[in-house]
C-alpha cells in the first residue's frame, strides 16, 4: 500500500511539472515513472474503480467511441476516468488513472474507459480486468510499427479469451476479421453492425484486407460495403457469414461532418458527429453503454450534445473562415474522411497532411491505398503538407488531381489555405497523427486554438 | 515526338494476384506504370490475374507482382504453380518485363527457407533464394543502381522484411546499398536484374520516386514490338520526392 502511493505520488508530481513546463499534456511520463516504482501500480488503481472498467481497441475510432462512452456515463452521474489524447498504450492508461488518485493514492471514480492501442490489449486486459472489452475494426495500419494485421489478430484474441469472468466482449460483426475472432471464442460476444443498404458500396476499396474465408480461402461475397472492409459478407461456400448482429444501426442518414442520425432497435439518435464512419462507433459506444445498463432513451438524449475529440472533427473559426480538422491515419480511415468531406460536405478546399514520424508510421507507401481520386475535379484548393508533403504531391498528381506546390511548413501551409478560402467558407485539414499535431500547434501559437491539453 | 510514334499502341499491365498481394501501396507502382504509359502517349490497360486460369496472359507487357501478408501468401502458392508459371516463362522469353517487390520477389526465386527449416519452394525464375531472418529491416533505403544510363544513378525506397535473398550467378544485384539493409544486410546487395525480371525488397511505393525505373522498364517492354524509345516527361514532382529522400539520408 505504501508503495502504491509512492507510486501515485511519484507519478502525480511528473504529470504536473510535465504541464508546468509546457512539454505536452503529461499524457504518457507519469505513467512511466509510477510504474518503475509499482509495476502492478494500474491493477491496483483499476480495483479502486466503484463498477469497473470499458476497454476500447481496433484500429480506427477508439478515440471517439471511448469519448462517447466517457459522456455517455458521465452524463448518468457517474465519475469516469479515461485516456484522452490518444495516449493509449499502457503508459497512457497508468498515467490518467494517477491522475485520477487522491492524496492516500486511492482512485476516485466510478468507471474506467480506456483506449488501447490493438498491440497493447493482451496486457491491459491482464492489468485492467474489463467488465466490457470493445473491438471495433481491423484495418492495415503502420506495418512498419505493428506488423501485419494477423500478428495484431492474434494479439486480440488471446486477450478476448482471457476475459474475467462475467466480462462482456462487444464485437463489429461486419469486420471480417474481428467476426473470425469472436466466432473463435468459447463464449458468445454482443455483436452489433450496420443494416442499411442504401448508404452501402457494392465493391470493396483498393485498401480492403480481409477479403478471404478464413475456413477454406475463397474470396468473400459482399452484399454490401459501408467502411473499408466492414460490411455484410458471405463466404461463397457457406464455410463463413457475418454473425447476426445483437444490435443494429437502420435508417442512416449522413450531414457531411456535420451530424448524423440512426435508428438502434427502435430509439432514433442524432448527434453532432459525421461520416458514415463515425455510424459504427456510435453503434459501439450504444453497445456498450447498453450492455452495462444505461437506459436507449437517455443515451438518445444524451448524444444530442456530444462534443468531438482533439483533432476529430474539430472546428477552429479564423476571421470568418472555418477549419474542419480530421485526423486520417491509414487507408481506411483517409478514404472515409475524404469521402465525407467531398460526397457528404461538398468541401472544395484542402490540406492534406502527412508526416513519418514514429507515431504516424515511417512508412508511406499506405498513401497509395487511399482513393484521392475522389478529389479529382471536385477539390478547387489541395495543399500537400507535412513532412512527406513531396510525396503526397506525387500520389495527387497520379491521381488527376490539381494542387499546389508542396508546402513542408505547416505555418505556410495555412497561410496559403486562408489565402485561397473566402470570408464565410470552409476549409478541410485532413492529417496524419504528427502532422495534425503541428498544424494544431501553429494554430494555437496564432491564438485561433487552445491547447489540446485544455479542450 | 512520343505520342506520335506510339500513338494507339496498346499497353498492357497484368497485376498478379491483385486482391492477395497488394500489402501497403503496391497500387502506386500500377498507377504509375498506367499514368507514364498514357503521358507517353500510348493506350493503357490493365488486367486483373486472380486465383485461376488467364488467357489475358498473353497480352501483358509488364507483369506486376507485389508483397502480400504470409496468410494471403500461402493461399496463391499453389496457384502460381498451376495457372501462372508457364505463361509467365514464356512471356519472359518472349521479351515481356516482370517487376517484382518482395514477396513476389521472394516467389519467383528457388524457394523461402522459414527459421524452422521449413522450405516453400518458389517458382526459380530468378537466380536467388531466401531465409527467414531474426531481426525485420525496417526503415528507408537509397541504392546506387547497376543499370547502365539511368538518370539519375539512385533508387530510393522504404523496405520491410525479415527475409535475408541472396543472389546465385545468374542474377545480378538491381543496385548497391547506399543506406538500408536491402537484400540481406550483409553484402551490400539491393534486389535482382535477370534479363527481363527485376525483383527487389523496395516499397515507397517504388515507381512513383523512381520515375527513371518506370520509363526504364516501360521502354524495355516496348522494345520486343520494335519501339523503346520513350518522350520526354516533366518528372520534377517525382524527382523532388526523390531527392527529399536523398537529402535527408545525408543528413544522418
Amino acid at each position: 500500500m505504501i508503495r502504491k502511493t509512492a507510486a501515485v505520488w511519484a507519478g502525480k508530481a511528473t504529470g504536473t511539472l510535465s504541464r508546468v513546463t509546457r512539454r505536452g499534456g503529461g499524457t504518457t511520463l507519469p505513467g512511466d515513472v509510477a510504474r518503475a516504482i509499482d509495476p502492478k501500480i494500474l491493477t491496483r488503481l483499476a480495483q479502486d474503480l466503484t463498477y469497473g472498467s470499458i476497454v476500447i481497441t481496433g484500429t480506427n475510432g477508439k478515440t471517439t467511441t471511448a469519448r462517447l462512452v466517457s459522456y455517455l456515463l458521465e452524463g448518468a452521474g457517474h465519475r469516469v476516468v479515461s485516456n484522452r489524447a490518444g495516449a493509449n498504450l499502457i503508459f497512457g492508461a497508468t498515467a490518467a488513472a494517477l491522475d485520477r488518485a487522491g492524496a492516500d493514492g486511492r482512485l476516485r471514480a466510478d468507471w474506467g474507459v480506456f483506449e488501447i492501442d490493438e498491440a497493447s490489449l493482451p496486457r491491459a486486459v491482464d492489468e485492467i480486468q474489463p467488465r466490457a472489452t470493445l473491438v471495433l475494426n481491423l484495418f492495415r495500419d503502420q506495418l512498419d510499427r505493428y506488423g501485419e494485421l494477423e500478428s495484431i489478430a492474434r494479439k486480440i484474441e488471446r486477450a478476448l479469451s482471457t476475459l474475467p469472468e462475467g466480462a462482456r466482449a462487444v464485437l463489429n460483426a461486419d469486420d471480417p476479421r474481428v467476426a473470425e475472432i469472436g466466432l473463435g471464442l468459447p463464449y458468445r460476444p454482443l455483436w452489433y453492425g450496420l443494416d442499411d443498404v442504401s448508404i452501402a458500396a457494392k465493391t470493396l476499396p483498393h485498401a480492403a484486407d480481409a477479403r478471404t474465408c478464413p475456413r477454406c480461402g475463397a474470396s468473400l461475397i459482399f452484399d454490401a460495403v459501408y467502411v473499408g472492409h466492414d460490411g455484410v459478407y458471405r463466404c461463397p461456400n457457406g464455410d463463413f457469414a457475418r454473425p447476426e448482429p445483437d444490435l443494429r444501426a437502420t435508417d442512416i442518414k449522413l450531414n457531411g461532418f456535420e451530424s448524423l442520425a440512426l435508428t438502434i432497435a427502435g430509439t432514433r439518435i442524432e448527434l453532432p458527429l459525421g461520416g458514415l464512419y463515425n455510424c459504427y462507433n456510435v453503434l459501439a459506444a450504444y453497445a456498450a453503454a447498453y450492455s452495462v445498463g444505461l437506459e436507449p432513451q437517455y443515451i438518445a438524449d444524451r448524444l444530442k450534445t456530444f462534443k468531438p475529440a482533439f483533432g476529430r472533427q474539430e472546428r477552429v473559426e479564423f476571421r470568418g473562415r472555418h477549419l474542419v480538422l480530421v485526423l486520417s491515419k491509414n487507408p481506411a480511415g483517409f478514404n472515409e474522411t475524404v469521402r465525407t468531406a467531398v460526397d457528404l460536405a461538398k468541401g472544395t478546399n484542402y490540406i492534406l497532411g502527412l508526416n513519418d514520424r514514429k507515431a504516424d508510421g515511417t512508412d508511406v507507401s499506405w498513401i497509395w491505398d487511399v482513393d484521392f481520386e475522389q478529389l479529382k475535379d471536385r477539390a478547387r484548393v489541395v495543399i500537400p503538407a507535412g513532412v512527406r508533403a513531396h510525396d503526397l504531391a506525387v500520389r495527387l498528381k497520379y491521381a488527376g488531381v490539381k494542387a499546389e506546390a508542396p508546402e513542408t511548413d505547416p505555418g505556410k501551409a495555412l497561410d496559403v489555405l486562408i489565402k485561397n478560402t473566402d470570408e464565410g467558407d470552409t476549409a478541410y485539414v485532413l492529417c496524419t497523427y504528427t502532422a495534425m499535431l503541428d498544424i494544431r500547434a501553429e494554430l494555437v501559437r496564432r491564438g485561433w486554438a487552445q491547447p489540446y491539453w485544455e479542450t | 515526338m512520343g505520342a506520335a510514334i506510339l500513338g494507339n499502341m496498346r499497353f498492357t499491365v497484368g497485376w498478379l494476384y491483385p486482391d492477395l498481394m497488394n500489402i501497403y501501396g503496391d497500387r502506386g507502382n500500377i498507377l504509375t506504370l498506367l499514368k507514364r504509359a498514357e503521358w507517353h502517349g500510348l493506350e493503357p490497360h490493365l488486367v486483373e490475374l486472380g486465383r485461376g486460369a488467364a488467357a489475358e496472359m498473353q497480352d501483358v507487357d509488364v507483369f506486376f507482382f507485389g508483397g502480400g501478408q504470409d496468410r494471403e501468401q500461402a493461399l496463391i502458392y499453389d496457384d502460381l504453380r498451376q495457372y501462372k508459371q508457364e505463361s509467365l516463362q514464356r512471356a519472359v522469353d518472349d521479351g515481356v518485363q516482370i517487376l517484382a517487390v518482395c514477396g513476389g520477389y521472394q516467389l519467383l526465386g528457388h524457394y523461402y527457407q522459414t527459421a524452422d527449416g521449413e522450405r516453400f519452394d518458389g517458382i526459380g525464375m530468378l537466380d536467388v533464394k531466401t531465409e527467414a531472418g531474426k531481426k525485420r529491416f525496417i526503415g528507408d533505403v537509397v541504392v546506387q543502381t547497376g543499370i547502365e544510363g539511368m538518370v539519375p544513378d539512385t533508387l530510393v525506397g522504404f523496405e520491410n522484411h525479415s527475409g535475408r535473398t541472396f543472389l546465385g550467378p545468374g542474377a545480378k544485384p538491381l543496385g548497391k546499398v547506399l543506406m538500408g539493409k536491402g537484400n540481406n544486410g550483409s553484402d551490400k546487395t539491393e534486389g535482382a536484374v535477370q534479363g527481363n525480371i527485376i525483383g527487389t525488397y523496395l516499397h515507397g511505393s517504388l515507381l512513383p520516386k523512381n520515375p527513371h525505373l518506370a520509363d526504364y522498364v516501360i521502354g524495355k517492354a516496348l522494345k520486343r514490338r520494335g519501339d523503346g524509345a520513350l518522350s520526354h516527361l516533366d518528372d520534377s514532382a517525382e524527382l523532388a520526392a526523390h531527392g527529399w529522400i536523398l537529402q535527408r539520408a545525408q543528413r544522418r
